[in-house]
């Protein structure tokens, strides 16, 4: 993993102190994300293909979930990265564009979050912030809080509804799951890469 | 987006390397019950399993060279369960001394929008059957007893016929690449089934008309 910009490491540690001052406590073991991604290497109809994301959540370990951006998801298990392996003559993965983010998870009441530093090819790129509101999985029930608790620590950088909740027919009332989350990960991950970000390609 | 540029793949999880041990052979519907008694005295004592699947065939067709295929199955009697995906390598060749057909297989649980994602990935169906029979085990090797039906309208698959008037006998073990004292214990235990069936070791790459 690569060194973290002073600048991103002092955000990150003003979020660690606020949530503590909040009373949020700090989990055993930290969290990580990741996302590498598959072009096509051609295609019989000769189309441009969309871009293939294979990603991996610490909190589902034994899964991998791989999707195409706006289209279909797979959760599946492990043995699917082994899988893009045999694929590799038609799906090749592009190494320079590989996305991890990681991080330490807090517990406050019924809030999970996690704060962690993007990298990308081993170069820092953001922070992300994920906040989970454990006994609900109905968005629409819990947003208003969701967004009030977030305050209490983001300030006036509280994101707008996820559109991942708002794009999907039942709108918010439909039940959040794994890919809802890695859905927000890939918006985000996407996001930073298209950011410049001169003096920041810090390699270890 | 410009194109990323090629490089080697990383692997994150999974198993490497696991391989598929196969012996086959055929049983027709007269010789079934005696079959499946001999299994039921031979395999691990176990509650008799039966199961129904639907698999369908997709093909991935590049620019050259043959075509990639994956087997992606469900259970149509436990419609709940995951998905089977399925990556079986050509047969490996050479070792005329090894007693049964080993190839590479990778096995991969998936959620219900399979079809759908195979479909985006470019894979396109290529055909679709009705597998339903027994499953037995005897430690490692597996045993499944299937009789095929072909899919009369596509995707239905309550319209279906039976491909022929036998079952399908397929003794096989999952196993990491290298430990071909599996094929022994195979061969033993295929001697144990004869007559009722001869299960040998058959380059599916040989029987394409």
């Amino acid at each position: 993993m690569g060194r973290v910009p002073g600048a991103l490491q002092q955000t990150v540690d003003l979020l660690h102190k606020k949530l503590e001052q909040l009373g949020a406590l700090k989990q055993q073991g930290n969290f990580s994300v990741d996302c590498e991604t598959y072009h096509a290497t051609a295609t019989a109809s000769g189309q441009p293909s969309k871009l293939l994301y294979v990603m991996h959540n610490s909190e589902t370990p034994l899964s991998c979930m791989a999707l195409f951006e706006g289209g279909p998801c797979l959760v599946a298990d492990a043995n699917f990265d082994v899988l893009m392996i045999k694929l590799k003559s038609h799906f090749q993965n592009a190494k320079g564009h590989k996305v991890e983010c990681r991080g330490w998870k807090y517990r406050y009441s019924d809030f999970s979050i996690k704060v962690g530093t993007v990298t990308m090819n081993s170069s820092a790129r953001g922070i992300s912030a994920e906040v989970e509101y454990c006994p609900c999985v109905v968005p629409g029930d819990c947003w208003n809080l969701m967004k009030e608790f977030m305050q209490s620590f983001l300030g006036s950088n509280v994101p707008e509804l996820p559109s991942v909740f708002t794009v999907k027919p039942e709108g918010l009332f439909a039940p959040s799951d794994c890919i809802d989350t890695m859905t927000q990960y890939l918006e985000l991950f996407n996001k930073l890469r298209k950011l410049q970000m001169p003096g920041s390609n810090i390699r270890v | 987006m410009e194109a990323p540029p090629v490089t080697v793949m990383p692997v994150t999880g999974g198993t490497i390397n696991m391989m598929e041990y196969l012996l086959q052979g055929s049983v027709l519907d007269q010789a079934l019950d005696s079959l499946l008694h001999r299994l039921r005295g031979l395999c691990d004592n176990m509650e008799p399993e039966t199961f129904t699947d639907h698999e369908l065939v997709y093909l991935l067709k590049g620019q050259q060279g043959n075509p990639f295929i994956l087997r992606a199955r469900r259970s149509l009697s436990h419609p709940t369960a995951p998905w089977h995906l399925r990556y079986l390598g050509q047969p490996e060749v050479g070792d005329k001394s090894r007693h049964a057909l080993v190839r590479n297989c990778v096995d991969v649980a998936t959620s219900h929008s399979l079809p759908e994602f195979l479909n985006e990935m470019g894979f396109r169906m290529d055909h679709e059957f009705v597998a339903n029979g027994h499953i037995f085990r005897k430690g490692a090797m597996k045993v499944v007893v299937t009789k095929l039906s072909r899919i009369l309208v596509p995707g239905n698959t309550e319209n279906i016929e039976r491909l022929s008037l036998s079952y399908l006998v397929e003794l096989s073990v999952l196993a990491p690449a290298g430990q071909d004292t599996v094929s022994e214990d195979m061969r033993s235990f295929a001697e144990q089934l004869k007559p009722l069936v001869h299960l040998e070791k058959i380059d599916p790459s040989k029987q394409r008309h």
